[in-house]
């Protein structure tokens, strides 16, 4: 490529141009050997992990990389987008597809565990407490059997506690150290260091059966109690069964143990429910209410942070775009100064500025308005910042854009006699829009969804005149955060998923009609 | 080309294969892993230190951010899950919800030094309705009302307050009588108590009940005639925020701040002559919401097989005033056991405990996160100056909305 | 696009017009700027000359403060400088390699791969974050260097959206290279490869800098997702360790939140006044046309 050397504009450019001959070809075949290396250990791994189907996997993924990789001359485009796409996929698509999955499941407080959990962390917390408390101290007898020590915390009384029962010492024969932990009878000798550990779970489950029908548990490393079940599981019927009044719950099929009356066990467990998730948005009537208000709003505050950003961008382009402008330079850089500070740092300073007593911008202006706690107000002041924050972008984009719209055709409009308005209108906009159209359509989606600007601005707030739990710059993404992890018993995952989908069809829908409206696609050489 | 590409190719690959080291096989998990936000770390590992060298255990002390433990709690890997958390007392309802914390016994011995609404707060009720107690609480923390001792007298009544406020408040431009940060719920909470409103009731048994909402209570609806007129005499206005209410406060511009304890480094640095009081009582008592932070055994205590261990240290260990008393002294906050609470010497920390008297622990169950926003937005609403919401109707709208989301 | 005929160029509207614009842009920064020197640990209650000036709030991300948490504010700083380089580099590369396949090969399913990649960012990322951790997680079992906790898989997270997000941006750019430059190419004997390196990327200086510009930027700023992987503060993010320093709830210290971004920039306005010439250096200088 002796040829490129003659458009090289710069030293950059000169540089990447020396990747098209041997140079390139080294890299890319040290890249791919590193490639191969990790790849075939993560085989490796996983066999001796024997999770073979997945190394299996891996290994066909890893061998058509290579195939395509060493072949000349053909699957040149998949060369090219293999890459990306790895990667979109591994960390992208699959977690959408977690997402869909998750839409169909009863995921929520009181119902991550599995099932198996949940009817043990339910024997667990209902057993019934006695009301005795016994120091303890674990122990091996002569047999080198685990026993434990008990002393009364309020009679004084000592026990040996077996797995066969409770036997009654005399108290004197044990000892309390300075620490105030028991000793161990003669015949008995105490645990120590290490094997403190090695009986960890032996001594967590350690019960001594009492001739009441209850136990003598264990609490840590020198505390026991009495406890009776509160529960029982019944393994034919699959129902918790309450051991006093003697009432069944049944596994109600939606992730909860139910009784005949309705009343659920809080701690249930993740179970797919269909599209149940899915009915439960569109028969809220939280959701339904305020729906048409917040999607109104949506759209408009997307729209125009879009529009006008773009506008805006698109202007100071064009104004400094002069090339004997004295302070281009300096211009430029403070002009994209809102892109370098934090998002979530300039809206919070935003709303010390946008405060309506206090804020710097009423104390500058003639009239206070209220632009936080009136809802048209906190619109403006929502779509203000957004603006604010993506100007800087667009104004980048269109700085590039711009020098890559060819001076003939400019050029030629001039000399046929047109103003600057004109070729502007007539022959800049258009060209620019091709470029530019689709990344509109993505910043406008991006906005759809932009959660952080109106959550740490508003809040969502202020409330409307109906005083719905959607506030007047709550998007649908923002409210319906507020359903899903505020409101009920907090974090709904399944519902959450289900909003996320339904959210992706309205966004994906609108985007794909003005992309295909637009000239974008049609442009595709 | 071709032969010669896949030769070279698959040489590099042995090379680099080789050059991978084999990762190191960690040793059994017989350390305890407690997680801890970074203003305790030193304090808990100092602790935790101690218990450990006394049991032969090896402690490891895991730095997060505190709201992330709770989170990080339901998605972690059971081979780095903590085995025991620090936490805040209503965490407890969806943690025990969700299974990740396990139920403790402690001792009457022990019990007996604990007040018992402490131990209340870290309960969470059981399908029979029994408390079932699920951490060891070691720090309280509440909000007091700041006096400017300079400018303002503790007050006698919460008409005195009132009046002295107003009094400052019309001294000079930029005076401030009473700053408490606009729409925030758990700061406005001794006003909300001192006029009767409550969160949840409690049922039979004592336990709380997310079907009976107090937010827009009629005693509450009855009284609210009071909230009106403070914001009519600029008393309150939802325009400050945290920051300007600390500010004006500092500057010694304002004669009464609604704060915790957090500010306490603050406050001894400002310069200001300061006594820390509960608010007055108005109609009720002007309680504040009790934050109580504190220990629980995780259920992968279990699988990494030092429950046992894990129990000793929560729910005795930590419990005892020797720990308490360490814990306390290093963090800041009034220790939760009774004789490590006597020996607290630091006057404003005594004086932010005094003003909790009485106060009402933040409510645990999972519902509670249905009523921040609402309870806020009312707050937000009713102060908002000329355009603010009669305080009745923000209110009733409240408890309606909150109602409505618990569902 | 220059037109030295024009004297009005430089006329004061276009000066006083952008003046405008640098005060509304700069308004907000300024706040930053004056709270990393303010006493005051406030943002919203400070106001834009400060009570006090101080030094403290710099010196306190440096040197450990008495009984307060480690400050590892320059290993956050070491750390965010190399993953955002890294990203900044490959995302120009995974994007412009496929930009360049869609602008310049014709292939099955072209058009609709590139909706698909549109739309895919669509999706609303409210519980991605949950299964990247999952992802992570898993990962790290088999190749521990893309496990959590490591930096490693923090870059390749944020490259997964390297070939989307940008994609359109440079196709357009990559369009509007004259397709005869490659056929000349290809008459001499250029391979694909060949003419990606030695006549599109060399053109493509301009959009690779402001894609490059947007990656480098945006990490140096993202929290959420390497709030998520990173666990450990000494292996913290510039922006996780200094959330984690200042600390939640009410203690907020914003003067020294302020003072971190304040140096984490540095490199931010190096790198754009670096590539500021590049952005703008244009595809027309040079013997290119025709």
């Amino acid at each position: 490529m002796s040829q490129s050397v003659r458009y090289r504009p710069s030293f950059l450019a000169w540089l990447i141009s020396l990747f098209s001959g041997v140079g390139g070809l080294i890299v890319k075949l040290m890249m791919l050997c590193i490639l191969n290396g990790i790849t075939g250990w993560a085989i490796i791994v996983l066999f001796t992990q024997e999770r073979v189907i997945w190394a299996l996997g891996t290994t066909a993924v890893l061998a058509s990389i290579d195939f395509i990789y060493l072949v000349p001359n053909r699957f040149l485009p998949a060369k090219f987008i293999l890459p990306g796409s790895v990667l979109l996929v591994a960390y992208l698509i699959v977690p959408i597809f977690f997402t869909i999955n998750t839409a169909f499941q009863e995921y929520s407080t009181g119902h991550v565990l599995t099932k198996a959990e949940a009817i043990q962390t339910n024997l667990e917390q209902n057993a019934v407490q006695g009301d005795r408390y016994f120091r303890m101290a674990p122990a091996r007898d002569s047999s080198g059997a685990l026993v434990l020590v008990l002393v009364d915390d309020s009679t004084g009384d000592a026990f040996i506690g077996r797995r066969s029962g409770l036997e009654e010492i005399d108290p004197t024969t044990v000892e309390v150290d300075d620490f105030g932990d028991i000793l161990p009878p003669t015949g008995y000798s105490a645990l120590i260091g290490d094997e403190f550990f090695e009986i960890d779970a032996e001594l967590a489950a350690f019960e001594v059966p009492l001739e009441n029908g209850g136990v003598v548990r264990t609490e840590g490393l020198s505390g026991a109690y009495d406890s009776a079940p509160g529960f029982q599981f019944d393994p034919t019927s699959g129902a918790l069964v309450a051991s006093d009044t003697g009432v069944e719950y049944l596994d109600n099929g939606r992730g909860s143990f139910e009784s005949a009356d309705g009343e659920q066990l809080v701690v249930g467990w993740r179970e797919y429910i269909g599209f149940d998730n899915f009915t439960a948005v569109i028969t809220n009537p939280l959701v339904r209410q305020p729906f048409l208000r917040a999607f109104a709003w949506t759209i408009g505050f997307a729209g125009s942070t879009v529009l006008l950003s773009f506008a805006i961008g698109l202007f100071l382009a064009k104004v400094i775009d002069k090339q004997n402008l004295r302070g281009k330079k300096v211009y430029r850089s403070l002009l994209v100064i809102p892109y370098a500070i934090p998002g979530f740092l300039s809206l919070l300073v935003f709303k010390g500025l946008l405060n309506d007593d206090f804020g710097l911008i009423n104390k500058l202006l003639p009239f206070d308005p209220p632009w936080l706690f009136d809802p048209w107000w906190a619109r403006l002041s929502v779509i203000m910042v957004s603006v604010w924050l993506t100007t800087p972008y667009f104004l980048l984009v269109c700085m590039g854009a711009l020098q890559s719209i060819p001076t003939e055709l400019v050029e030629a409009a001039r000399v046929d006699g047109a103003g600057r308005w004109q070729v502007f209108r007539k022959v800049t906009l258009p060209l620019l829009m091709v470029v530019v159209t689709p990344l509109l359509i993505a910043s406008f989606a991006y906005n759809f969804n932009n959660f952080n600007n109106v959550y740490l601005l508003t809040g969502g707030g202020p409330t409307t005149e109906d005083q719905s739990v959607a506030g007047a710059t709550d998007i649908l993404i923002s409210y319906t955060y507020k359903l899903a992890f505020e409101s009920g018993k907090g974090q709904d995952y399944g519902l959450a998923s289900a909003i996320s989908i339904y959210i992706f069809f309205i966004v994906a829908a609108m985007s794909a009609s003005g992309f295909l409206r637009s000239k974008a696609l049609e442009n595709m050489k | 080309m071709k032969k010669q590409l896949a030769k070279l190719v698959a040489g590099l690959t042995v090379a680099a294969l080789a050059s991978l080291s084999v990762p190191a096989v960690s040793g059994a998990a017989t350390t305890l892993r407690i997680w801890t936000d970074a203003d305790r770390k030193a304090s808990v590992e100092k602790v935790a230190r101690v218990w450990g060298k006394k049991k032969g255990v090896t402690v490891t002390v895991v730095q997060k951010d505190f709201g992330k433990i709770r989170d990080d709690l339901k998605t972690v890997d059971t081979a780095t899950a903590p085995d025991v958390i620090v936490g805040a007392h209503d965490w407890v309802g969806e943690l025990a919800a969700n299974g990740s914390i396990i139920p403790l016994t402690v001792s009457k011995s022990v019990a007996a030094k604990i007040p018992s609404y402490s131990l209340d707060a870290f309960s969470y009720a059981n399908a029979k309705g029994n408390k079932v107690l699920y951490g060891a609480p070691v720090a309280l923390e509440n909000v007091g009302l700041v006096v400017n001792t300079r400018v303002a007298k503790v007050p006698t009544s919460f008409d005195d307050m009132v009046k002295q406020a107003l009094a400052f408040q019309k001294k000079a431009a930029g005076n401030f009588g009473l700053v408490i940060p606009g729409g925030d719920a758990y700061h406005n909470y001794p006003l909300f108590s001192g006029l009767c409103g409550y969160v949840f009731g409690k049922d039979a048994k004592g336990n709380l009940n997310p079907n009976d909402v107090g937010v827009g209570n009629s005693k509450l609806l009855a009284n609210a005639g009071a909230i009106d007129s403070w914001n009519k005499t600029g008393l309150l206005s939802s325009k400050v925020d945290y920051g300007i209410a600390k500010n004006a406060f500092l500057a010694g511009k304002a004669a009464f701040w609604v704060t915790g304890p957090w500010e306490k480094d603050t406050l001894d640095k400002s310069g200001l002559k300061v006594k820390i009081v509960q608010m007055p009582k108005n109609k009720c008592d002007s309680v504040p919401f009790l934050g109580v932070q504190g220990f629980m055994v995780t259920k992968f205590a279990k699988t990494h097989k030092v429950e046992s261990q894990a129990r000793d240290l929560v729910g005795s260990y930590m419990m005892s005033a020797g720990a308490q008393t360490q814990l306390s002294s290093e963090n800041g906050r009034a220790p939760a056991n009774i004789d490590a609470a006597a020996k607290i010497t630091d006057p404003l920390l005594k004086q932010f405990a005094a003003a909790g008297k009485g106060g009402v622990p933040m409510p645990n169950i999972p519902e509670m996160s249905s009523v921040w926003g609402d309870l806020g937005t009312a707050w937000t609403n009713v102060f908002k100056g000329s355009d603010a919401t009669s305080a009745k109707t923000a209110f009733r709208t409240a408890g309606k909305n909150i109602v409505a989301k618990i569902g | 696009m220059s037109d030295p005929t024009n004297r009005y160029n430089d006329h004061w509207w276009r000066h006083l017009v952008v003046w405008l614009a640098v005060c509304v842009a700069v308004l907000p920064p300024l706040y930053v700027v004056t709270a990393a020197f303010n006493a005051d640990q406030t943002l919203s209650g400070s106001s834009l000359i400060p009570r006090a000036l101080t030094l403290e709030n710099f010196k306190g991300l440096f040197v450990q403060k008495e009984g307060g948490a480690e400050v590892f504010f320059v290993r956050w700083f070491r750390s965010s400088l190399i993953i955002a380089v890294l990203n900044a580099f490959f995302t120009v590369f995974i994007g412009a390699l496929a930009a360049y396949a869609f602008s310049r090969f014709r292939f099955k399913g072209r058009r609709m791969g590139m909706l698909f990649l549109l739309l895919i960012q669509m999706f609303p990322g409210l519980l991605n974050l949950v299964a990247i951790y999952l992802i992570v997680l898993r990962t790290g079992e088999v190749v521990p260097a893309l496990g959590l906790n490591k930096l490693t898989a923090l870059l390749v997270v944020y490259l997964s959206g390297a070939m989307s997000v940008n994609l359109w941006l440079m196709k357009g750019f990559f369009d509007s290279i004259p397709a005869e430059l490659d056929e000349s190419a290809r008459v001499d004997g250029a391979t694909p490869a060949q003419i990606f390196w030695g006549v599109i990327l060399p053109l493509a200086v301009p959009v690779l800098s402001v894609v490059g510009m947007f990656a480098f930027v945006g990490t140096l700023n993202e929290f959420i997702t390497a709030s998520v992987l990173l666990e450990t503060v000494d292996n913290f993010t510039l922006p996780l360790g200094l959330q984690a320093y200042v600390g939640t709830s009410y203690e907020e210290n914003w003067g020294s939140f302020a003072a971190g971004v304040l140096i984490a920039q540095i490199p931010a306005i190096i790198g754009f006044v670096f590539v500021q010439k590049y952005i703008i250096s244009g595809l027309t200088q040079g013997s290119v046309k025709g």
